[in-house]
């Protein structure tokens, strides 16, 4: 009896302490993905920045400036790109529209990321575009991939539509979240204006034509939370001007927009939330499992082989006392 | 000899499961029907 729990014992051991290392590194990488289906909003406000005036081409300061940004994930879309890709497509139409003071419409910018739903590297497909014109992407968009490095990232600007390094800058505790803060800076850079203007009649085309040119800088910061690899909070220092042509009435450069976009606090608070909650499921997954499975492993291993000692020592009752010798009687 | 089928056995259970749940995957869901937005929520 002893003998069959002992290799039952011994088959449960060498169960769980293969499971171990097949759930972290086989299983893990095929099973976490960002779902094709997710959808999103975030609130990032810039309180006393500066915004153009279209009607008078004046640069004016204004108490607040919204940005409403979306990110929707398009089943249909990932599944037809799939099945050329053969891997997991997350497709992302997102559109961030910014707001003025007085709720009227600053601009819209409309894109299509595509990626891969495990690596979060870009797949390059029809459809894939920044504000209607076609891009290829290289490097991250919005996140980074599950368990992120210290180490710099390439990162997609797509106002500017070049790729360039986002530098790790160190590891920060924000709001009781682990995270890694990453920092990248577009010098100023001349850009395409926006397809929709925040004027009426007025489109990139007729601006093109005054010999007016959209230049453009920004500091991007983001605090990722490094196992899942989603930012828990991001900002943005960012410069818009316009330079040279007609449109400017003899005045070389004017600002365009000027400011510090920072995400809205009940935003922050509801992203950190979510975040925590996933960290805990990718962690189960790559750290609590593997090593309970494996410590369970090396349990079950210890009992088995007691056993199978304890069973192999020998056995029956106790030998009789030896009795004393009689006298002999003649 | 036993003790070698006994390991065998739980090293081909590991290999079934965790093969049987990678294969399942997880489901894709569906689009979500909400708009982007050019409206600023109120709340997330």
């Amino acid at each position: 009896m002893r003998r069959k729990a002992s290799l039952i014992l011994l088959a449960l051991a060498v169960f769980f302490a293969a499971l171990s290392p097949l759930l972290r590194w086989y299983a893990f990488p095929r099973l976490a993905k960002v779902p094709a289906g997710q959808y999103q909003d975030m609130v990032l406000e810039a309180k006393d920045a500066t915004l153009l005036d279209y009607g008078t081409m004046k640069a004016e300061k204004v108490d607040r400036i919204t940005v409403v940004q979306t990110l929707k994930g398009n089943v249909e879309a990932s599944e037809r790109i799939e099945r050329t890709a053969g891997r997991d497509v997350v497709v992302w139409d997102g559109l961030s529209y910014v707001q003025g003071p007085d709720g009227e419409m600053v601009s819209k910018f409309p894109e299509r990321y595509i990626f891969d739903a495990h690596t979060q590297e870009p797949v390059h497909a029809t459809g894939e575009s920044v504000d209607g014109t076609p891009v290829r992407r290289e490097g991250l968009e919005f996140k980074w991939p599950f368990l992120t490095e210290k180490r710099d990232y390439e990162y997609f600007d797509a106002q500017a539509r070049i790729t360039a390094p986002i530098h790790y800058k160190g590891t920060e505790d924000f709001r009781g979240v682990e995270v890694y803060y990453f920092e990248q800076t577009i010098p100023w850079t001349k850009v395409p204006f926006p397809k929709i203007m925040p004027v009426e009649g007025i489109t990139p085309e007729s601006v093109a034509e005054t010999g007016t040119t959209r230049w453009y800088t920004t500091v991007r910061k983001f605090w990722v939370e490094p196992v899942t690899g989603a930012p828990v909070y991001g900002e943005e220092i960012h410069r818009e001007e316009l330079r040279g042509g007609t449109l400017l009435g003899g005045r070389d450069k004017v600002t365009a927009f000027a400011g510090h976009v920072k995400m809205r606090e009940d935003y922050i608070r509801s992203t950190v939330d979510l975040v925590e909650s996933q960290r805990v499921a990718v962690l189960l997954m790559t750290s609590y499992l593997p090593w309970g499975f494996l410590v369970l492993g090396v349990g079950l291993l210890s009992l088995s082989l007691y056993l199978e000692a304890r069973g192999r020592r020998p056995g029956g009752p106790a030998p009789a006392q030896d009795r004393e010798p009689e006298p002999v009687g003649a | 000899m036993r003790a070698l089928i006994a390991a065998a056995t739980g090293l081909a259970l590991a290999f079934a499961l965790v093969l049987a749940i990678t294969a399942l995957g997880s489901p894709t869901g569906e689009t979500s029907p909400e708009p982007l937005l050019t409206t600023v929520p109120s709340h997330p």
